[in-house]
């Protein structure tokens, strides 16, 4: 192991950035909490990005690991106890100091904290907990905490730390249980979900308790997430999105984030991407996983075992709407909300106007479109006031070379819909309104 | 012939002028409603010029809060903020809308949503600009420590923000003294480690110059900047993503400074 003696913060701060940065989950979503005037921060519910790195990925918290030392040997992670690579860690009172004065500046949300396994998981949860707790109550900072649950770390230590953090995280890490034990020795599914299980439980009591006594502290208000690594094992799209389902309908998970694989180190194990990371395989996958969450469809809607991958050039809904067009058109001055949900071109928010003000009076085109309903992509698939925008084939081939002629699909410019649909988390705009 | 009601650009000034343009009893039709400095000068109309009263202001801003709802008075609040020559004569024929003889309470609360007419439509839309530029300038304010302490920000906005992001830098920073400059619009927040916090209109334009930083401020910098660099992930570099979501207008006034 590779420890140079007396590093500096600047350099600490460099690898333990670097050596975080995979863990691709940064939004600060998910509670509002006003600050209580006796010590620094707060908490809104749509979360807020502070900047964006090279990548174009959002900065919100400033997301570190305590150290980069780790007993464990997940082949796919940089810091594997078998990799070679620059260790360092912190001090718990480095960590505030950092969180503080970089709070203070405005440069972030809060702080994600996560970390190699030092010795073994319950001395690592020590050592966070030991950390957030000085942070909580000895700066009063009241700002937005991620932190990362060790799989292996005993119950008692999860319970404590949930109530200093706003969200908790356990990485799935690989879809199934046998890439699991491929490619993480020492982890297995079951040291992963009994922590998961355990804090859905303890959210649960804690909810009944805060109907009681309003005042009572919280336990993890923003929920947990987990993060799955798409592309290093050689599941389908299907049993991805699968387990995203069962992750949201039996754990109560606020969110479920893709890594498209890095190829950080070298492994027969791990498979070669010349290509670079699956960007545009993650980036259907958050699009499906968006549609599980606020368009009401289920995995099994989008997907199946004859048809278990995402089509490379069309977005999960379009390409379920052309398969299904014997449910089209629609009609938008009567079609109920979920209805409309479903039509390519309109988004909750559109669907939610057009709802409130089609009470008021009729709809036209040139309406829909300020309401932000892209026409483009809608027009095969509505009319108003009884007509189509202009005559059209309800024909799929027809449809499918002019959604694929208009130039939103395959192209880079997906990579913007990603950022949109995956990073801004929960941020709805009505509720940053709202919020002001 | 028309009769134009010129007023100051803000909140009080645009309600004191719709209670000025309704009192007048010339008829909806004949008053138009402008904020000064929007250049829209008409041949065949009369200007009036309105001064900006408080009490009058108070009166419709009560009166749309009662019958139009809390809503409503916010996307009319923040459309107010809009950079937008239209704004102030939008924002009055939506009031004609709700507040007119004959219209029922529960129609007057749903004005809002009332989309396919032009003005509600752009009165929304003002709204959902000037809600979205405050809210990424929550995220996108720098502070830098000044000697005596003192937190200072510089930014540059299209849309009056300051008032609406004040609330929450308050309540997030309680115990500090910090100003934010808005250079785009003119105008300063000032807040204070007591809790009160006001919005200060043509600030010096000589304000902080003389003040050092901190002793830390440069060091508390540079591990900034080199984070926002070990950050980013290699093989996903993506330029032109990040300039999309950060634009150069914004990165300009911040610490990181991304411009490559
Ligand atoms: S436990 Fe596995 S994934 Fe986590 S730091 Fe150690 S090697 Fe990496």
């Amino acid at each position: 192991m590779r420890i140079a003696a007396g590093q500096s913060l600047y350099e600490k701060l460099n690898i333990l950035s670097d050596a975080a940065k995979y863990d691709v989950a940064c939004t600060s979503s998910g509670t509002d909490r006003r600050g209580s005037g006796q010590g620094i921060g707060n908490c809104i519910a749509p979360g807020i990005c502070h900047s964006f790195s090279a990548d174009g990925r959002c900065i919100s918290l400033l997301k570190i690991l305590f150290t980069n030392e780790c007993v464990f040997d997940c082949k796919y992670c940089i810091n594997r106890a078998s990799n070679d690579v620059e260790r360092a860690a912190f001090t718990p009172d480095e960590v505030c100091t950092l969180t503080m004065e970089f709070y203070r500046r405005n440069y972030i949300e809060g702080l994600f904290l996560s970390s190699g396994v030092l010795r073994n998981p319950a001395y690592t949860m020590e050592l966070l907990t030991a950390t957030l707790y000085k942070l909580r109550t000895e700066h009063h900072f009241e700002g937005y905490i991620h932190v990362k649950v060790i799989p292996g770390a005993p119950q008692e230590l999860v319970s404590r730390i949930g109530f200093l953090a706003d969200r908790v995280s356990i990485n799935l890490e690989l879809p199934t249980a046998e890439s699991l034990r491929l490619l993480a020795p020492h982890k297995t599914r079951r040291r992963i979900l009994s922590p998961m299980r355990q804090v859905q439980t303890l959210r649960s009591e804690n909810k009944q308790e805060l109907v009681q006594y309003r005042s009572a502290p919280r336990f993890v208000p923003a929920g947990q997430s987990t993060q799955m690594i798409i592309g290093a094992t050689p599941e389908n799209d299907y049993q991805i999105l699968s387990v995203a389902e069962s992750l949201y309908q039996k754990f109560e998970l606020k969110r479920v984030f893709y890594s498209a694989f890095v190829q950080v180190t070298e492994d027969p194990l791990l498979p070669a991407l010349p290509g670079g990371p699956p960007l545009l395989r993650e980036h259907r996958l958050y699009q499906a996983d968006w549609l599980l969450r606020f368009y009401q469809f289920q995995a099994d809607e989008l997907l199946s075992e004859q048809h278990p991958n995402f089509n490379v050039f069309l977005d999960p809904k379009c390409d379920w709407a052309l398969s299904h067009l014997e449910q089209f058109p629609v009609e938008v001055g009567s079609a109920d909300y979920r209805t409309l949900l479903r039509v390519p071109g309109i988004g909750p928010r559109s669907a939610q106007r057009i709802v409130r003000a089609r009470r008021m009076g009729r709809l036209d085109y040139e309406t829909l479109r300020k309401m932000g309903v892209v026409l483009k992509r809608a027009v095969y698939f509505i009319t108003c006031n009884g007509r189509q925008m202009y005559p059209l084939r309800m024909d799929e081939d027809f449809i499918l070379r002019n959604l694929l002629g208009s130039g939103d699909h395959g192209r880079p410019a997906e990579t913007v819909t990603y950022r949109q649909l995956s990073l801004f988390d929960d941020l709805q705009p009505e509720r940053v309104l709202q919020a002001l | 012939m028309v009769t134009v009601f010129e007023c100051e650009d803000t909140l009080d000034g645009i309600f004191t002028a719709v209670y000025d343009a309704w009192a007048s009893r010339l008829g909806h039709s004949a008053v138009r409603l402008q904020v000064r400095g929007a250049d829209t000068m008409q041949l065949f109309a009369v200007y009036r010029s309105v001064v900006a009263d408080g009490s009058k202001a108070e009166r419709v801003a009560r009166t749309i809060q009662n019958r139009m709802g809390g809503e409503t008075f916010e996307k009319i609040c923040q459309a107010a903020m809009a950079k937008d020559a239209d704004k102030a004569d939008a924002i009055y024929r939506v009031l004609v809308l709700g507040l007119s003889r004959g219209v029922s309470e529960r129609d007057a609360k749903q004005v809002i949503w009332q989309l396919q007419d032009p003005n509600v439509c752009h009165v929304f839309e003002l709204s959902r600009k000037v809600g979205h530029e405050a809210h990424r300038y929550m995220g996108f304010v720098r502070f830098r420590e000044l000697e005596n302490g003192v937190l200072f920000s510089e930014i540059s906005s299209e849309h009056h923000v300051l008032s609406l992001i004040g609330d929450h830098f308050a309540n997030r920073f309680p115990q500090e003294n910090f100003l934010i400059w808005n250079r785009g619009c003119g105008d300063c927040l000032v807040h204070r480690a007591d809790g009160v916090w006001f919005i200060v209109l043509d600030p010096p334009s000589e304000l902080g110059k003389a003040m050092q930083l901190s002793e830390k401020e440069e060091e508390m910098q540079r591990l900034w900047k080199g984070f926002c660099q070990s950050i980013s992930i290699r093989e996903r570099e993506n330029r032109a993503l990040q300039r999309q979501m950060l634009p150069y207008r914004f990165q300009k006034w911040m610490t990181e400074g991304l411009v490559s």
